[in-house]
């Protein structure tokens, strides 16, 4: 079954998604990711009210096996995350675009938007 | 890409995806490493196990080498029957664990994979040390080993073979023919479940087998089961993994195998032991079920007062019981069961309780 690839979100090559609305930031892991990690048993999230630069470890996903970390897309400040992971990560499996959203964003550099990889540009990668 | 099973080909038709261990490419998983450890605690799981090493000992002083290099008396066990031991250096700590079959006149040892070498050469110069009258041989690339594991297990596995399982008691082991093709049968396993082992020769064998199986176990959904889940499922059982609970040179002892401790004989390794035991003063491998968010890993340091006790060496989230469950050598004398400790996870704590093993007690399935 192929990867679904949103048209409508930005991409980093480190199978992030990055949703911009206005000044804020959506982020996540995509669908691709989800699958090749399998069984997402844990999430560890950062606290609301950090600051982030782009390319640091946002937070760490954990199935059975194994310990992965994902990469801030983009530079800012934590404004909120996604508390329905604490006990059920697993639906960043099930719905990795939507329910499995991990933080929200406020962004400081307008311009790291623009370097995010588009829908087109991600599939060329998977 | 490292040492492949015969099964390879069967694997990748089945969608396994693979993993590198101990110079093998094997199957990590085929569906989910979760589903695959809840169908083996449920109902039947099949496992290609060919990574692991098959070495005979021959001769008429078999047994006699077999004592002298572990910590079991092989003269315990007549033929027909197999025992879990270890095999010790002078300084009392674990070369390798291993199962060791006794089959008419000789002894087959399954020692890990990877560790075929290292054993057969130890076991050759024990033979020329002592002069003993014992042929070892490492016949691991002959056999493939595959293991049908699960409450379901005796029932699917009646379906293709001449031998009355009920009548094969625990540890116990026989010659048998599975689907028309010959090999050793084991009611042995690495999962805490029923189950039994097939060490099949000539080693091409083991795909008629393992397909024959699949097919006999479909009324029941029997799955092919990978390395991933293989592992939980011990840990949960608290059965060691060489490479983890061994690493850095661990004896017996800290190890909690003093259940399997024979000191009525002489053996390489004893008064290194028996000094250990009495003096009391070493780490001892320690269950821990987190309370806390987080799942332990290997090689994560285990606090208690905010001082460091220890260091898991195995560490997973428990399908089962959906907590994080590890196992840590701990210094002697700081905690017992019940007692908190902190695993330091990613420069956090998080709480785990002192249990006693297994996690997850026998017959899971019939209360969940």
């Amino acid at each position: 079954m192929a990867d679904e690839v949103r048209d409508d979100l930005k991409y980093t090559k480190t199978h992030e998604w990055v949703e911009v609305k206005g000044k804020t930031a959506i982020v996540g892991i995509t669908d691709h990711a989800q699958s090749e990690l399998t069984d997402i048993v844990f999430a560890e999230l950062p606290e609301a009210g950090k600051e982030i630069t782009k390319g640091d470890e946002l937070c760490v996903v954990e199935s059975v096996k194994s310990v992965s970390e994902i990469y801030a897309p983009i530079s800012g400040t934590i404004k909120k995350v996604n508390e329905d992971l604490e006990d059920t990560p697993e639906i960043i499996n099930e719905n990795p675009y939507d329910d499995g959203w991990l933080v929200e964003i406020e962004i400081s550099n307008k311009e790291e938007v623009n370097a995010l990889l588009d829908a087109d540009a991600y599939k060329k990668l998977l | 890409m490292g040492i492949t099973s015969p099964l390879h080909d069967l694997h990748e038709k089945l969608g396994a995806t693979f993993t590198e261990f101990a110079g093998f490419t094997m199957p990590v998983q085929f569906s989910s490493i979760k589903d695959e450890h809840l169908c083996v605690r449920n109902g039947v799981g099949i496992f290609d196990v060919s990574h692991m090493s098959n070495v005979w000992i021959s001769g008429k002083d078999a047994a006699a080498l077999l004592s002298k290099t572990t910590i079991e008396d092989a003269s315990r066990f007549g033929s027909g029957k197999s025992q879990y031991t270890a095999l010790t250096r002078e300084d009392g700590t674990v070369i390798d664990d291993t199962i060791f079959m006794h089959l008419d006149d000789k002894y087959m040892i399954i020692p890990n994979a990877g560790m075929a070498g290292p054993v057969t050469d130890w076991l050759k110069k024990q033979v020329e040390a002592f002069g003993f009258d014992a042929q070892v041989e490492n016949v691991s690339r002959d056999y493939a080993i595959i293991a049908v594991q699960g409450p379901l297990s005796q029932k699917i596995l009646q379906k293709v073979t001449d031998v009355d399982l009920s009548k094969i008691g625990f540890f116990a082991c026989t010659h048998a023919t599975i689907a028309g093709k010959k090999c050793i049968l084991s009611h042995t396993g690495y999962t805490g479940e029923l189950g039994f082992e097939l060490q099949v020769n000539p080693a091409e064998n083991a795909k008629v087998i393992f397909e024959e199986l699949m097919k006999v176990g479909k009324e029941v959904n029997i799955k092919p089961i990978g390395l991933g889940a293989r592992d939980t499922l011990r840990l949960e059982k608290c059965f060691l993994l060489a490479g983890n609970e061994f690493e850095g040179g661990r004896t017996p002892l800290e190890a909690n195998l003093s259940w399997a401790m024979h000191w009525d004989h002489d053996f390489i390794g004893k008064e290194a032991l028996l000094k250990q035991k009495e003096n009391g003063d070493y780490q001892r491998l320690t269950c821990l079920q987190c309370t806390g968010r987080g799942i332990p890993r290997h090689g994560m340091k285990v606090e208690h007062s905010g001082k460091e006790i220890g260091v898991v060496s195995s560490g997973s989230m428990s399908p089962c019981l959906k907590t994080g469950i590890a196992m840590a050598y701990l210094d002697p004398g700081v905690v017992s069961l019940g007692d908190t400790v902190d695993i330091m996870i990613r420069g956090k704590s998080s709480e785990a309780e002192v249990v006693k093993p297994p996690f997850v007690k026998k017959d899971w399935a019939k209360t969940h």
